[in-house]
């Protein structure tokens, strides 16, 4: 027995000393900063073939999105939508899930919000106004991914692709509501519906030029962080993502989880619709979304679905995408030649991001 | 390529693979810490060592999935350098994983198919299933090249994974615990393929934890123990188990005796089934009109080939899988199944049948595991108390199992069994279901497992002991089930049961 005591207590110091390497890789650090500046390097050398000056290309670019402070507060604003977009994505992940539907569920967040903000109009005080038509935009994308969700947990069908055609649905019944019932009369003839009240629009802070729904990004991002990494729901949805088959007979409600995530995924994209409505827009209009719900699923794509980083990676695209606005002033370039960065940074980081496979046949 | 040398004369001199110095690091873990080794052609050469010992990640580096730190790799007098797994199949390295790789979504021949892809230019599929049916018939290796992966039990699987290396021009085959999950027939069916093959020149390498396999079909052994070798190139005969063991283990070890218990008489059965039929997703019946009495004090044994509705079984008394007839009855009531969540809340427990994939998630630390085993339903996880329990757990079971900040999916296949083992057998549980408890363990953690099965039978748990090794069912059995193409073949008492009446019933010769 003794001896037998002494094998544990021998492998037990084996372990803990096999169990320190846990600690941050400082090469992989290394590596990825070096591919972001090689992506930096790339990208100029590309503007510069294209006639712009690779010397006073990048402080430009940071001149426009995030040096000056009206540069800053815009690329913040825009952050807001690809942010929730990117979470939108993060959420269902978790649990194993794919959600390519961020578009739909900001645009259908949005149709929400503006059918609620159309009809209360300044008939209730403002906050009450503000508050009806966020949580109706919420609503709206939790219930629209719910769908996709329904059909996942019900037939089988893939997500995936169920959330990729009902960003195609979300998107006709928005232009069918722009054309018809809530077109703006004042609106000269444009597809687009009329105006939110006053009241119910954000107001920017203090001067700064940044709404709430910047400081809502934020706080939001804290608040999924918290709760998937120290919920029970947090747990039991990388419980399901991981493995279906130990959850289930671990009695975790596996089909439960999975719609939740869904549920809650699309309501986070719903919210980043309306505030993105009440806080820069205003009104319906056709391409009211610019493609943010897809920025957003390559943002969370960056940030490795970790709340935070999938946060900033927003605000790296948000910045990215307004600094082509002082490239066109000033170096006469069309602006668009950012994404030609954003998807450097993309592609690089899809082969060198993920970890070294050690064990692959 | 130079015409081999007069003073070298024989080609049968020197070693189809020398390994010299191997060490191979993950992080501080030296895993591998200057290994040695030689291994003729034609000649099977057995690695043993403990759960952990490094065994897996030496013939990983031999498979070119791991780069050694440092050390030569010699083929044939020279020094090769593998670089990837591809470049071993290539130069005739042919190796079956110990967690099998393949997909389970597609076809046998699909799979097949795919890790050609990578060897070899493109076959049509007729063609390439005429080779794989004329593989498998050359070596003796019954597959279904049509049916899909997932449908398939661990034993054709891994016959698939046999055909998946044969196909190519193999020169060194290596196993890592390829009869773990095997059933004795299977054995028998590996080991007279592993002898042909050699017949024709190739050499074997297997990884194996039982002693009764060195003896049967290795050449010679070479012992690890803390990823150093203690015993390099011996003849198994001129060892005896108790030196082999100890070479192992550092130390010896006493094997279990068979106790002699009193008959449980009119205990009151804790689970029963009545009539109970199973269907598999496939559609073919799993169990079919089962009764069966799980009794506190018992331990009851069940036998049977592999796919006789054993793994339905267990997934039924742990409330994974519903019935399509008959009931189950817990405390004298019908439960309505699946329901993992009742089953556990009445005590039954159980060691998954395939544990990699039903109780390992990704990512996961086996603290987190702890915690999610612990919540039992209950959807609350204390991740926080999680390393406190499982060292409780620990000192309870001592199985040794790992600190519990590793990550489960990165452990040895011995290491995973004996956490989900630590934490299955100190559950104090009612009904304890065991499947193949003790596979891939080492020695010395075997005979803890039997001797803890034991114990919790007489502390009045229920334990229902599936296994496919017959020396373990009459070991520890008070009862033996044996199941035949999902029926009840028959019951015996553990004391007079015997392995050629326990055979006839599993095949079905008396059961007409
Ligand atoms: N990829 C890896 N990263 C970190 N540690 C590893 C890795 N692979 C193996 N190890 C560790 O190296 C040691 C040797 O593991 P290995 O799998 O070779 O053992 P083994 O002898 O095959 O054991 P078993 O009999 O349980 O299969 C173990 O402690 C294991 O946890
Ligand atoms: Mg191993």
């Amino acid at each position: 027995m003794t001896s037998e005591r002494l094998v544990l207590t021998r492998s037990r110091a084996w372990d803990v000393a096999r169990s320190a390497h846990r600690a941050v890789s400082w090469t992989r650090v290394g590596i990825v900063a070096g591919a972001y500046v090689l992506c930096l390097v790339a990208f100029a050398a590309f503007a510069a073939w294209r006639g712009a000056n690779p010397l006073t290309l990048i402080p430009t670019m940071l001149q426009s999105s995030l040096l000056e402070p009206s540069a800053l507060a815009q690329t913040l604003l825009r952050a807001v939508p690809i942010g929730f977009a990117a979470l939108a994505v993060a959420v269902p992940a978790r649990a194993g899930l794919v959600n390519v539907g961020g578009e739909g569920q900001l645009i259908i967040g949005a149709v929400a919000g503006a059918g609620v903000g159309i009809a209360v109009g300044a008939h209730v005080p403002g906050v009450v106004g503000v508050l009806l038509t966020v949580t109706a935009g919420t609503l709206a994308g939790g219930l629209w991914a719910a769908i996709s969700g329904m059909l996942k947990v019900a037939f089988g069908a893939a997500e995936s692709v169920t959330t990729l055609l009902m960003n195609f649905i979300a998107n006709d019944i928005m232009l069918f509501l722009i054309y018809q019932p809530w077109k703006d009369p004042n609106g000269s003839g444009q597809p687009q519906s009329r105006p939110l009240a006053a009241s119910i629009r954000l107001q920017p802070l203090l001067g700064t030029g940044v709404t709430l729904a910047v400081v809502l990004l934020v706080v939001v991002t804290v608040g999924l962080w918290f709760v998937i990494r120290r919920t029970g729901w947090g747990f039991a949805l990388r419980v399901v993502g991981g493995n279906p088959m130990a959850a289930m007979r671990n009695g975790l409600p596996t089909r439960r989880l999975s719609l939740s995530a869904m549920t809650v995924g699309g309501a986070l994209a719903g919210l980043g619709g309306v505030l993105n409505l009440i806080g820069v827009e205003g009104q319906l209009r056709p391409d009211l979304t610019a493609t943010f719900g897809y920025v957003g699923f390559l943002a969370c794509f960056l940030g490795r679905n970790d709340p935070i980083r999938v946060a900033l990676a927003a605000i790296l695209f948000s910045a990215i995408a307004l600094s082509g606005n002082g490239m066109q002033i000033s170096e006469g370039l069309d602006g668009s030649i950012v994404n030609v960065l954003l998807g450097a940074i993309v592609l690089t980081m899809l082969t060198v991001g993920r970890r070294t496979k050690e064990a692959l046949t | 390529m130079s015409a081999p040398n007069d003073s070298r004369a024989e080609p049968h001199d020197t070693p189809a693979l020398e390994v010299r110095d191997l060490v191979k690091t993950f992080g501080p873990v030296r895993a591998n810490d200057g290994i040695s080794f030689t291994v003729m052609p034609g000649e099977v050469h057995a690695l043993l060592g403990e759960n952990g010992a490094g065994k897996s990640t030496l013939v990983k580096s031999l498979y070119g999935v791991h780069r050694p730190d440092s050390g030569e790799i010699l083929r044939d007098g020279k020094v090769q350098h593998l670089d990837s797994p591809s470049v071993a199949r290539r130069s005739g390295i042919g190796m079956v994983f110990q967690d099998m790789r393949l997909i389970p979504a597609l076809s046998v021949w699909e799979n097949i198919a795919l890790h050609l892809e990578s060897t070899s230019g493109v076959l049509r599929p007729r063609q390439l299933r005429a080779l794989i049916a004329e593989t498998s018939e050359r070596y003796g290796l019954a597959t279904h090249p049509l049916r899909k992966v997932e449908h398939l039990s661990i034993g054709e699987w891994q016959r698939v994974e046999l055909v998946k290396v044969l196909l190519g021009g193999l020169r060194l085959l290596i196993l890592d615990e390829p009869t773990s999950v095997l059933t004795p027939q299977e054995v028998a069916g590996l080991f007279a393929m592993v002898r042909r093959l050699t017949a024709e020149g190739v050499a074997v390498i297997i990884i194996t934890h039982k002693l009764r396999e060195v003896r049967q079909i290795a050449d010679r052994v070479t012992v690890l123990r803390g990823g150093r070798t203690v015993l390099m190139n011996a003849s198994p005969h001129a060892l005896t188990d108790a030196e082999l063991i100890t070479a192992m283990v550092g130390e010896p070890v006493e094997t279990l005796q068979r106790a002699v218990t009193p008959p449980v008489t009119g205990a009151h059965a804790l689970v029963r089934l009545n009539g109970v039929s199973v269907r598999r997703p496939d559609g073919d019946w799993g169990l079919r009109d089962l009764d069966l009495e799980i009794r506190p004090g018992e331990i009851l044994g069940v036998a049977g080939l592999a796919g006789s509705g054993q793994n339905e079984l267990a997934d039924l008394l742990v409330g994974a899988d519903g019935i399509a007839d008959g009931e189950v009855v817990v405390d004298g009531e019908a439960v309505a199944l699946p329901d993992p969540v009742r089953m556990r809340r009445a005590g039954i427990v159980g060691v998954a049948p395939d544990p990699v994939r039903q109780f390992v998630v990704p990512g996961m630390t086996v603290a987190e595991h702890t915690a999610l085993w612990n919540s039992a339903g209950m959807f609350a996880f204390d991740v926080r108390h999680a390393d406190a329990d499982l060292r409780r757990r620990d000192a309870m079971a001592e199985l040794r199992v790992v600190a519990s900040s590793r990550r489960m999916d990165r452990l040895s296949g011995g290491n995973i069994q004996r956490a989900l083992l630590t934490l299955a057998l100190t559950s104090d549980a009612r009904v304890v279901v065991a499947s193949y408890p003790t596979r891939g363990l080492d020695v010395l953690t075997t005979e803890r497992t039997r001797t803890l099965l034991r114990r919790l039978s007489e502390a009045g748990a229920a334990v229902v002991l599936i296994s496919e090794d017959l020396d373990e069912l009459l070991a520890l059995s008070d009862r033996v089930a044996v199941l035949a193409v999902g029926r009840l073949a028959g019951i015996l008492p553990g004391g007079t049961a015997d392995r050629n009446t326990i055979g006839e019933l599993m095949t079905g010769v008396e059961a007409a």
